[in-house]
């Protein structure tokens, strides 16, 4: 039997599944909601940082490199990255080929632990997938990474994931940290990476960002800490933009990236 | 009225917009919370939960999606997370249907049904991974496009997940499930 008829066999004998009699949900569901408060339409913390943004956009945009550089950005997901160059070279955005990668500059040992401690809404794999209205995926590759052994939530307006998994040889280094944002979430920008090149993920577009950059989100509240200074993957799936720390190869990272999946 | 009138609505704040989303969307829902848990109770309580969630966070949706693949992802999600917290049912479960020899009686009055249960337990064998992919994909009938948005992967990625998922069920089905190898040999 063929792939294809196997398939069609298995359509047909689920179409013949009995599932029990759906039950009145609606009916149950909005008595709930007429007991739940309204959504807030704009919520004032937003109304205040969009003015804020918009006030200092505008002041920029008359200072002409900086208009330039507005206007040249590039967004992945909810990331937009401002290259170095107002007028971006042909070097400065390239089409990816799997290469060595640049030496990096490690934030001192001594000083991440703390910086993870101060990092806000530090919680459980298994809390934070309760929490966050989508499916936390995980790095299959390498084969003996496991689960984090750190996982943050914030919500910045949707709930953003943070994963954090330390070197087993030094248990005071970051191996890797992944950023799961929601579409709903602010947007990250950074400024000026030294390299930027354009590859891929799963066949669509993606950042690979090397150098030390400044790095900010536009809610003033919620800080993403950079723990590992180097290389950064960014990649959006659907609805959900990914942002992966590493130092591994641009090569090790797309791997990475494309062997995301629930978590068993 | 238009799906995409009542979402905008939805995320508005009008409750009463949501009421003819549900109704739309609720068999789906359920069915897929059913088939993930195994217990109706549990399936009305995840749908429940659905809706509640997708109100909580609808005026961030993109009204230009299909809403069902984004319901359904808030589903799969729920219902996997109560999986998880609940090992000994789905222990349960296994046992179930590995003491629970094929009814010939059942299969006379019902050949359809029979098969289909056998293989729901066969799907229920595979890895949560692998389960979602198939209920989706032959149970629910979502396509490969609805299928990746609902697990937040891309097109490609359902398709490599969904070949080795058929991989594995076949194997399944050929050494532990003769009423439906016949079928699918």
């Amino acid at each position: 039997m063929t792939d294809m008829e196997f398939e069609n066999q298995l359509r047909a004998i689920a179409s013949g599944m009995e599932y029990p009699r759906t039950p009145d949900i609606s009916g149950s569901v909005m008595p709930r909601l007429r007991l739940s408060t309204q959504p807030r339409f704009f919520s004032r913390k937003l109304a205040w940082s969009l003015t804020i943004v918009l006030i200092i956009i505008s002041s920029l945009a008359f200072i002409p490199p900086v208009r330039a550089a507005i206007i040249e950005f590039i967004q992945i997901g909810v990331v937009r990255i401002f290259p170095r160059s107002v007028e971006p070279t042909p070097e400065a955005i390239r089409t990816a080929t799997p290469q060595a990668t640049p030496p990096l500059i490690a934030i001192p040992d001594s000083s991440l632990i703390p910086l993870l401690k101060n990092i806000a809404g530090e919680t459980t794999l298994i809390d934070a997938m309760e929490t966050v209205p989508y499916s936390i995926l995980l790095p299959a590759h390498p084969s003996d990474l496991g689960q984090p052994d750190y996982v943050f939530v914030q919500n910045a307006d949707g709930y953003m994931t943070f994963l954090v998994w330390m070197d087993p040889k030094q248990s005071d280094k970051v191996k890797m940290s992944l950023h799961i944002i929601p579409s709903e979430s602010w947007a990250i920008s950074k400024f000026g990476p030294k390299v930027i090149e354009e590859t891929q993920v799963n066949g669509q577009k993606a950042i690979w960002a090397v150098g030390p950059y400044p790095l900010k989100l536009s809610n003033g509240d919620i800080d993403v800490t950079r723990l590992i200074q180097g290389n950064v993957l960014i990649w959006a799936e659907g609805n959900i933009t990914y942002r992966l720390e590493t130092d591994l190869s641009l090569d090790e990272a797309i791997k990475v990236a494309e062997s995301l999946e629930p978590v068993p | 009225m238009d799906e995409s009138i009542l979402i905008r609505r939805t995320a508005n704040g009008d409750a009463t917009a949501l009421e003819p989303l549900m109704l739309a969307h609720q068999d789906a829902v359920f069915r897929l919370a059913y088939l993930l848990l195994g217990d109706p109770d549990d399936a009305e309580d995840i749908a429940q939960e659905t809706f509640l969630r997708a109100w909580k966070y609808f005026k961030r949706f993109d009204a230009t999606r299909p809403l069902r693949p984004w319901l359904l992802s808030i589903t799969s999600n729920l219902a996997s997370n109560k999986r998880r917290s609940a090992g000994r049912y789905v222990s349960a479960l296994m046992r179930a249907f590995q003491n629970e020899p094929a009814s010939d009686t059942v299969e006379e009055k019902n050949v359809q049904r029979t098969e289909s249960n056998a293989l729901w337990k066969a799907v229920q064998t595979l890895s949560l991974a692998n389960q979602q992919i198939v209920y989706l994909r032959y149970f629910l009938d979502l396509s490969v496009s609805e299928t990746a948005e609902v697990l937040n992967i891309a097109e490609g990625t359902v398709k490599s997940r969904l070949s080795r998922a058929l991989d594995q069920l076949r194997k399944v089905i050929k050494q532990d499930f003769p009423v439906l190898s016949e079928g699918l040999e």
